[in-house]
């Protein structure tokens, strides 16, 4: 979880990052230790604090997993990319945009990572296709 | 890596384009206020139009087509009057919404044919706001001109432009890259000041996060931790076309091989006396070394220009090996690809402001917060870009000492 919250102590600033957020103390406190712009953006999108909290053990900040909640992931879903070695996000990336995970493999095996992958599978390219633009002309 | 397609479609502002529709959806900053103290006219291109910016004598703005509508003569060399701006070629006047006012020959010999009433210009809206003029070219109604909370800090203000020739998306790009400090800035800084020493720390980490006008970008490096403000509050990538670390640098098309850089800089002055300014100055700053023919690199705004030409006068994004220090460039694109859909769909793109309740003082984030101390060792030289006027830099000065001669011995006794 350390990696996906800003995780810092409640200082003057961040009450003041907070005011600006329209957060209360108790906002602050009932969301721990989620940082005010996370805790702001989560609200706005009806994540509770629960949620936000498991979506950041599986490895995703709030705002993804705001975009995996829209997309109608559970969190158990990242696990296996993270198993892979991917980035917890990219489960959410490949989810959006239709990679499943062997294609991902694939992909990172020729040297692209996954939210570059996806744009291009998305837009219709093979990998060899992808391959061969870089080095045409 | 993008088609060569999907680049066009990012990359293309003028009329008509995809591009050019998303960004028309927000207010630009084209020319500094303090260029248009007195009544004035300069020529002025943005989003591939060609364009007249000027002030009346009334004191109205005005953004019309650079080209008389009569026989095309351009606007920039004509006389600015009490209402409006007049052609020099056959004297046809225009007001600042675009109408036409006056027609000397046709009304002398057809009074009654109303000419001009028949006739108008190209004209677009103009605001002018902490210290510069802005435009908007986008459909009515047209978005709240944001009141960024930053603009009402206390400081000594400066605006500076340069042109840079090429595309504005590989400069907005620059705004989500967190690594090419480490690099861009910090270690070729040291490189071409011959510095053996270390490199700079390193990257270990990256973050971003989503919010309403933007992205927020946080980085940990070799010496920092979680609990470093680079990485509790991030900078700001602004939506759509600026970078933002407390001072502002606009990447606003001029058309698709050139971009204007408007940068909007705040010094914090000693104490808290209160300071203001009535002309917040606005300079352009050079991007080629005169003497030499290279690409000036000893300022941080001017290293970034360096790699942006570098890329192409238009970068070919379908060479690119994008990597994991990427993903913000990657999280922008694709951001700004959904934006295109929703201005084709009729609604607003992201961080447009419509809510007057909403705009006032609106908060970024910001690292050290808004009303940071004054540097300790006195007023810094300007490290954005070079070029900076003596008189500019003379003023800040002068701000200086005075706030710091307001401040009370006790509070700067030993420091």
């Amino acid at each position: 979880m350390a990696d996906t919250v800003t995780g810092r102590p409640r200082t003057a600033r961040e009450a003041a990052e907070a005011q600006a957020y329209g957060l209360t103390s108790e906002d602050l406190r009932d969301w721990a230790p989620f940082s005010p712009i996370e805790i702001y953006w989560a609200r706005k999108h009806d994540l509770t604090p629960a949620a936000a909290r498991r979506w950041a053990r599986e490895g995703l900040r709030v705002c993804d997993a705001v975009r995996a909640v829209a997309l109608g992931m559970n969190p158990q879903e990242a696990r296996p990319w993270a198993d892979a070695g991917f980035a917890p996000c990219d489960a959410v990336e490949a989810k959006q945009m239709g990679v499943p995970l062997a294609a991902a493999l694939a992909w990172r095996e020729a040297g692209f990572i996954v939210p570059d992958a996806a744009l291009l599978i998305h837009d219709g390219w093979t990998l060899e296709q992808a391959v061969n633009a870089r080095y045409e002309g | 890596m993008l088609s060569k397609e999907r680049n066009r479609l990012l990359c293309e502002t003028g009329p008509g384009t995809a591009m050019g529709e998303l960004l028309r959806r927000y207010w630009h900053p084209v020319a500094g206020a303090a260029e248009f103290g007195r009544p004035a006219v300069k020529a002025v291109r943005i989003l591939g139009e060609d364009l007249a910016l000027f002030r009346d004598k009334g004191g109205n703005y005005g953004l019309v087509d650079r080209h008389c509508p009569h026989r095309r003569a351009d606007l920039t060399y004509g006389f600015v009057e009490e209402r409006g701006l007049r052609c020099n070629y056959h004297g046809w006047l225009f007001d600042h919404t675009g109408g036409c006012l006056h027609q000397p020959f046709e009304e002398t010999r057809h009074p009654a044919g109303r000419f001009r009433d028949k006739v108008g210009i190209k004209a677009y809206r103009v605001r002018e706001k902490a210290g510069l003029v802005w435009a908007y070219l986008g459909p009515e109604p047209a978005p709240l001109l944001p009141d960024w909370d930053r603009y009402h800090s206390r400081g000594y203000k400066q605006i500076a432009i340069s042109q840079v020739p090429c595309n504005w998306f590989q400069c907005q790009e620059n705004s989500i890259d967190p690594v090419h400090f480490e690099w861009l800035h910090d270690n070729w800084s040291r490189a071409l000041r011959g510095a053996d020493g270390p490199r700079a720390p390193a990257h270990q980490r990256l973050g971003f996060d989503e919010f309403d006008y933007g992205f927020v970008y946080r980085r940990i490096r070799e010496d920092t931790t979680e609990d470093d403000e680079l990485w509790t509050t991030g900078r700001v990538c602004l939506w759509p076309n600026c970078l933002y670390t407390g001072h502002f640098e606009w990447r606003v098309p001029v058309d698709d091989e050139h971009t204007l850089s408007v940068g909007w800089f705040i010094d914090e002055l000693p104490g808290d006396t209160p300071f203001g300014q009535d002309v917040i100055p606005c300079w352009y700053a050079p991007v080629r070394d005169e003497r030499t023919g290279r690409w000036i690199d000893s300022h941080v705004m001017n290293q970034d220009f360096i790699a942006w030409v570098g890329q192409g006068v238009i970068a070919d994004r379908s060479k690119e090996h994008l990597g994991e220090s990427d993903r913000g460039v990657i999280l922008m694109r694709k951001r700004l690809l959904e934006d295109l859909d929703a201005v084709a769909a009729g609604r607003d793109p992201k961080g447009t402001i419509r809510d007057p309740a909403v705009n006032h003082r609106v908060h970024l984030p910001i690292i050290g917060g808004l009303n940071r101390p004054a540097a300790e060792d006195g007023p810094r030289p300007f490290p954005f870009l070079a070029g900076q006027p003596d008189e500019v830099a003379r003023g800040f000065e002068r701000a200086w000492r005075d706030c710091a001669a307001a401040v009370p011995d006790e509070l700067t006794a030993g420091g």
